[in-house]
């Protein structure tokens, strides 16, 4: 006991650890602010500088980003009416009414307030939730982890794209980049063309930085003459009665937004839509009609989109399947520091799951803290242009690309999943599938041919050991069940419904 | 994302080649082992690739369901897939990449944000100009100095 908090103590007590977590946090606040930067563009370009780090210090940044990044979203949400992260999006929907009236800065700081709660309570669903589900999943095999690996892709390509089939595609095109290379267990050859470099397969985090940073870059430069709005911003701290009148609201939010986060492949955006609707259909008569300002229509999908960070964690620790895209960078930054995201990492390695857990639980103190102090300079600076913005991500995107080996090729990849990524997403294709695709392929990759191995290499066996054990047969079944539910009679009958 | 009721310019031949090249994917696959056996190398690509094919097909029959857009044709692709900023965005952005080797990675990065920043903002170069320089000691600074990255100093400079 006294064991784990020392554990959970590590980024408090050490003094660089707890400065790169409030740096992070900090930072984290003004990219999910500033509109065209993205938690998941800044979390891939951090790795690819921080490789080099200890684990803790690089996990303290990151983890900073993404709690701050995840709450940015709602400030340029509220003030300007542009989501500055796509969690922030039903934020947007009453909170810049709020803003329009003059309550700009108490919409903030109940914003604040109540996503620290939601963080603090979605941290603790992941201290209690991981141990026991990581005791479970040491009983999976390895056909359990190639249906894992499978249906992490298709979640996030199901749940957050325009068709099941784009989101597929996307997933097996993934799988695809990250085949190139030598095969790791028979040492041939695959799509390399006879390139030295194409041998050493391709980096993840160069995909990531070109499918994210480059190609979104691209698809800004659409906005680049948008021009800012200008908000009043008056008292900021909220009133101990409203915290208290809206904290049953938080907590039902809070829970709700735990579990959509810990499922595989959502996170924040969907978590907090969904905290939005169920706000809107159980609060029976706000002080003011939803849409036009009512406060419930902020709190809920504010609360529900910080929760869904610890509950994203909960898949990612205990079955190497990120929660959503941000996890997904970070079980790569675990790779690189030699971990392995599963079962094991919690009885491998009780000190980096217990620092975790302590650093989200410093990074949302931080929040609170960053959260209700500098918001006047802050307006300032979300209101710099796109057209200084954009050239900035592109040679961040390309030193961040160089600095994982010292590969000058490597920027030429980024830049050219760049460009591909751009034609994906003007025809509505998600890029998270593609990310997910290139991780977990290798992964499902390697456990698909030992469970062929394990049924000697019999097709028949092989069907039979999915259908026979209970764990292969409930993952089968899941599989099965997304399938079903996106094939077109079945989804023209739920939108007929 | 909602789907789009109606088909955006160019979808349609957008999805034809993806079918293509998922085809040329699954070729490429095949040619790592052929169907020697289960476990080989070439199995997972022949998978993934045959995925691409299937779903890309999905895709393309979709798109044949959907009505045209007005703004279809040549002109409307080029307008929404090729705007003219996003095509000298990305030639400014491959002539950077071409030139890193000779002229090295700070000089190239400061020219390229010289150049867009002042094409895109559009306001008078000095601004551009320093905020291009900044934003290079910025992350000299931050790369170079902090996380010791060694970055490409170029042929002309040796």
């Amino acid at each position: 006991m006294i064991e784990t908090l020392g554990f959970f103590a590590t980024a408090w007590l050490d003094p660089s650890l707890f400065l790169l977590t409030a740096l992070g946090t900090f930072a984290g606040i003004y990219i999910g602010a500033i509109p065209g930067l993205s938690v998941t563009m800044a979390a891939s370009i951090l790795i690819s500088f921080t490789f080099k780090w200890d684990v803790n210090e690089a996990l303290a940044l990151i983890a900073g980003v993404y709690v701050g990044g995840v709450y940015g979203g709602a400030r340029t949400a509220i003030l300007l009416n542009i989501p500055g992260a796509p969690s922030a999006i039903a934020t947007a929907i009453d909170g810049y009414p709020l803003a329009k009236k003059g309550l700009a800065g108490e919409a903030i700081g109940l914003s604040t307030v109540m996503s620290v709660i939601g963080g603090l309570i979605g941290v603790a669903a992941l201290a209690i939730a991981a141990p026991l589900i990581a005791d479970f999943a040491i009983k999976f095999t390895s056909r359990d982890y190639m249906l894992l690996g499978i249906i992490g892709i298709l979640l996030v390509g199901t749940l957050s794209g325009e068709s099941f089939a784009k989101g597929a595609f996307a997933g097996a095109l993934g799988v695809m980049i990250g085949m190139i290379g030598l095969d790791p267990m028979t040492a041939e050859t695959r799509f390399t063309y006879g390139s030295i470099n194409l041998m050493g397969g391709v980096p993840f985090v160069v995909a990531m930085i070109g499918f994210f940073g480059v190609a979104e870059a691209l698809v800004q430069l659409e906005h680049v003459d948008t021009a800012a709005i200008k908000q009043k911003v008056g008292r900021i701290v909220p009133s101990w009665a409203d915290v208290r009148r809206y904290l049953g609201l938080g907590l039902k939010s809070s829970g709700l937004g735990t579990l959509i986060g810990a499922l595989p492949g959502t996170g924040g955006d969907i978590a907090a839509l969904l905290a939005y609707d169920q706000a809107k259909r159980s609060t029976k008569n706000p002080d003011v009609p939803f849409g036009e300002g009512a406060k419930e229509g902020l709190i809920a999908p504010e609360t529900a989109n910080n929760a869904a960070v610890g509950g994203a964690f909960v898949p990612m620790l205990t079955l190497g399947i990120p929660g959503d895209a941000v996890t997904a960078i970070i079980i790569g930054a675990l790779y690189i520091h030699g971990l392995k995201p599963g079962p094991l990492l919690l009885t491998d390695t009780p000190h980096l799951f217990w620092f975790i857990v302590g650093n989200l639980t410093l990074a949302n103190i931080f929040l609170l803290i960053f959260g209700l102090t500098g918001i006047r300079i802050f307006t300032k600076v979300v209101e710099c242009p796109r057209a200084i913005l954009i050239p900035l991500i592109v040679i961040l995107s390309a030193v961040g690309a160089y600095a994982i080996q010292n590969n000058p090729v490597h920027i030429t990849w980024a830049l050219a999943f760049g460009v591909i990524g751009y034609f994906l997403k003007r025809y509505g294709f998600q890029v998270g599938p593609i990310i997910l695709g290139v991780i977990l392929g290798p992964m499902i990759d390697a456990n698909y041919r030992r469970a062929m191995i394990g049924a000697q290499e019999n097709i028949g066996t092989f069907f039979y050991d999915l259908l026979s054990n209970p764990i292969s047969l409930v993952l089968t079944c899941a599989l099965l069940f997304m399938f079903v539910t996106q094939l077109p009679f079945i989804k023209n009958r739920k939108r007929h419904r | 994302m909602k789907p789009t009721d109606t088909l955006r310019p160019g979808e349609r031949l957008f999805a034809l080649l993806l079918v293509i090249f998922a085809g040329y994917a699954f070729w490429e696959s095949y040619e790592i082992s052929g169907f020697r056996g289960l476990t080989t190398g070439g199995v997972m690509p022949m998978l993934a690739s045959g995925i691409m094919a299937l779903t890309g097909l999905v895709i393309l029959s979709d798109t044949l369901r959907k009505p045209r857009t007005a703004e279809g044709g040549i002109a409307g692709l080029i307008t929404y897939l090729f705007p003219l900023r996003v095509v000298l965005f990305t030639l400014l952005v491959a002539i950077y990449v071409a030139v890193i080797p000779s002229i090295g990675f700070l000089a190239a990065s400061g020219g390229l944000l010289f150049v867009t920043i002042w094409a895109l903002w559009r306001k008078c170069p000095l601004p551009a100009l320093l905020i291009a320089l900044l934003s290079i000691a910025a992350i000299y600074v931050l790369f170079r100095v902090v996380f010791q990255v060694v970055l490409p100093i170029g042929s002309f400079w040796r």
